[in-house]
């Protein structure tokens, strides 16, 4: 197994690509996606701390300025394809670095914003283009550097968004009680610029499997030619049923905190114990997927459906017991969820290479995060919706771990997902894609069908 | 709870002259083994008759006990005790009509100074910012002041050069601009800020029992306070990128001579 070899420039004396380093530069590349993630997801929650002052300066209401917020992450999801369009034909290194500049750009604009329509078009549109053009690269081009250790790799990487929250948004209520809000963006302009040298970190990689010429014309550069892989089509079904409750607690799990007589501090208390089981949870899901003793899918589908459970846990469980008991109940379910929903996060990047084969990995990402932008622009408000008709969160609660759980289902129809019961060389032998998905062993290994074998035992 | 008075005569003035006003009834409990004098604190924004009762629980004779009532250290008369039991009842009743009035009432039971109970009246706080506004050169702005449960009669603002307040005059110049949503709330808009206009705000509340007043705080910033972090910043990130490609440069030059 190759490990820690740098890739060579294309020579003449070495015509085939190494596999993936699985180490070496990948790090660099790791630092780097932590780096992309705190700046752009990480970024954008933490912007929340200046809705208030914008809301206060231009005289609007909560709502108006809310969708500051709601517009830059539609735009960055929903164009995240073009991301890996881009990227797929130039390389995610000089798409990254543009996406940065964009970024930086979108902030400058905002800083001398007169309206709040100038913010909706430099943080939302402007910077949601940017962080658009950076995500899904710079996480593709991290899971082509490893393959054994990919899912640690990838949850490291995904880490990034809670270390960022951490340290942004003391920072940021910094910057507004000493710059006010323009100046604020206009520094946040300067952070967000630590794109470009994060794309600078992502040097092209060559390995086998990529297709050999650059895509022509923008259909086959967005990677739709995926969908066609029966694999893929139940992963991104599946998904986008999971984007419709996924992105409710990021919204609403505070104000159910505080629905249910919870104070203030309480409530914080809640969001902060499902974020720090969020972000412990992506690096241990990330370390157990790579040692390979389930397959991912299937782990996938466990979290997946945990991940349902434990926000359906979040909605009922104050139905039953006492005040106090309602609390420790309510942090209780808030952990669970926190972890599940940790734990499935760096999986749904580190199944697409043995879905979609690691060349087909930077557009695959891009369009999973468009599908589950879908969700994501569905989910909060319907739950707000839920919500105002009923009275309380309890629906809203109940219908996205609802939606998880479908989603969870669909995973049932990815390959590895269930035990099967096919004797030892069932398909024999397992295509490249596939090989992904089961544990990776030494190549000499697998023909003779011994990890398959194992999973026939379980059956 | 009906009040133990409730059979003694009220003062005939207060009925006829002051008979449109509300009547607000006040309780402060005080024990023979108080540590701590009691108090309590009341808001009032309107004139209205006041009744201030102490009641005085002791295990000792009550006939004894020398009950007074203060006005800061002026003495009060005509109030009214009734000794139920073991507990003395404390009575003064009276109106409060302008700002002279308003104060510290207190009830005495003996020499003691912890044996007594304090009303402290005043007017309503009203609320501004805690944290000053920042803002920029040609920016407007609005400061606001807000009472949260009470309609002041009339709003004004002062502008504070050092220890001065100079009152806002709206009609000079078209700069300032003062209107209020509510009777509760007022705005100070101020357009086309400079750096100036920096410095503290005064926003007066006027009670007919008194005033409130409130600061905020106004901060005017050039643009070029920020600019130099943020030149500084970017000069840093081209940096890096340049250092990220020359070092990458570098390895591979020396993979080639490998």
């Amino acid at each position: 197994r190759r490990r820690g070899v740098f890739p060579l420039p294309q020579t003449a004396m070495t015509p085939k690509p190494a596999g993936p380093p699985d180490g070496g530069w990948g790090w660099a590349v790791a630092a780097a996606a932590f780096a992309v993630n705190g700046l752009s997801y990480g970024l954008l929650r933490s912007l929340g701390l200046a809705l208030p002052d914008l809301a206060e300066h231009f005289d609007r209401s909560t709502q108006d300025t809310a969708w500051v917020s709601a517009l830059a992450l539609a735009v960055q999801q929903a164009a995240s394809p073009v991301g890996s369009a881009l990227s797929t034909r130039w390389g995610a290194r000089p798409v990254v670095m543009v996406g940065g500049v964009l970024t930086s750009l979108g902030f400058v604009f905002s800083a001398f914003a007169g309206s709040l329509l100038h913010l909706y078009l430099g943080l939302g549109v402007l910077a949601g283009s940017g962080w658009a053009l950076v995500f899904a690269p710079a996480l593709g081009t991290l899971s082509r550097y490893f393959s054994r250790r990919r899912v640690l790799a990838v949850g490291l990487a995904l880490t990034g968004n809670g270390a960022s929250s951490l340290l942004l948004a003391p920072s940021l209520q910094f910057l507004l009680d000493t710059f006010g809000w323009r100046g604020a963006l206009l520094l946040l302009g300067a952070v967000t610029l630590h794109l470009a040298p994060c794309g600078a970190l992502l040097r092209p990689l060559a390995l086998p499997g990529d297709p050999p010429a650059p895509p022509r014309g923008p259909f086959a550069a967005l990677g739709l030619g995926l969908f066609a892989r029966r694999a893929f089509s139940v992963f991104a079904l599946g998904t986008a049923l999971v984007g419709g409750g996924y992105f409710v607690p990021y919204v609403h799990l505070a104000p159910h905190a505080l629905d249910r007589g919870l104070d203030g501090y309480g409530a914080a208390l809640v969001v902060a114990v499902a974020a720090v089981g969020d972000a412990g949870a992506r690096l241990i899901s990330g370390w157990l997927a790579d040692q390979g003793w389930v397959p991912l899918s299937r782990l996938l589908l466990v979290f997946a459906a945990l991940t349902g459970l434990g926000l359906l846990a979040v909605g009922l469980v104050p139905l039953a017991g006492s005040q106090e008991g309602c609390w420790g109940a309510l942090l209780a379910a808030a952990g669970a969820y926190g972890l599940s929903a940790g734990s499935y996060a760096p999986l749904v990047f580190g199944v697409l290479p043995g879905l979609v084969g690691v060349g087909g990995v930077v557009q695959a990402t891009g369009l999973v995060m468009m599908l589950m932008s879908l969700g994501g622009l569905l989910g909060p408000p319907l739950s707000g919706f839920l919500r105002d008709e009923t009275g309380d969160f309890t629906a809203s609660f109940l219908a996205c771990g609802s939606f998880i759980l479908c989603g969870s289902v669909i995973y049932m129809g990815l390959p590895g997902a269930l035990p099967s019961c096919r004797p030892a060389p069932g398909p024999a032998p397992p295509p490249p894609e596939s090989r992904e998905l089961l544990p990776v062993l030494p190549a000499a290994l697998l023909s003779s069908g011994g990890p398959q074998s194992t999973r026939d035992t379980s059956c | 709870t009906a009040s133990p008075f409730t059979s003694l005569p009220i003062r005939e003035e207060m009925t006829t002259k002051y008979s449109n006003l509300s009547l607000e009834s006040h309780n402060i409990s005080v024990t023979e083994h108080s540590c701590v004098p009691v108090e309590k604190n009341i808001t009032l924004e309107r004139p209205s008759n006041i009744e201030l009762i102490c009641q005085f629980t002791a295990s000792r004779d009550m006939n004894s006990v020398n009950v007074t009532w203060k006005k800061g250290d002026e003495l009060l008369e005509n109030y009214l005790i009734n000794v139920t039991g073991s507990i003395v009842y404390a009575q003064y009743l009276f109106t409060i009509i302008n700002s002279k009035q308003m104060g510290s009432y207190s009830c005495f039971f003996g020499e003691k100074k912890e044996q007594r109970g304090t009303f402290h009246f005043k007017v309503p706080k009203i609320h501004g910012k805690n944290k000053p506004l920042v803002n920029y050169v040609r920016d407007t702005t609005v400061l606001i002041c807000k009472c949260q449960h009470c309609s002041p009669l009339n709003w004004t603002w002062y502008s504070s050069n050092g220890s001065v307040q100079v009152p806002i005059d709206v009609q000079m110049t078209d700069k300032y601009v003062i209107n209020g949503t509510n009777a509760n709330e007022t705005r100070l808009k101020i357009m086309q800020l400079t750096e100036d206009n920096q410095g503290s705000y005064w926003c007066h509340a006027v009670f007919q029992l008194g005033e409130s007043e409130e600061r905020v705080e106004l901060v005017v910033l050039s643009y070029l306070v920020p600019l130099k972090p943020f030149l500084g910043i970017v000069v840093e990130v081209v940096i890096l990128v340049a250092i990220i490609l020359l070092y990458e440069t570098y390895t591979q030059k020396k993979k080639k001579h490998i």
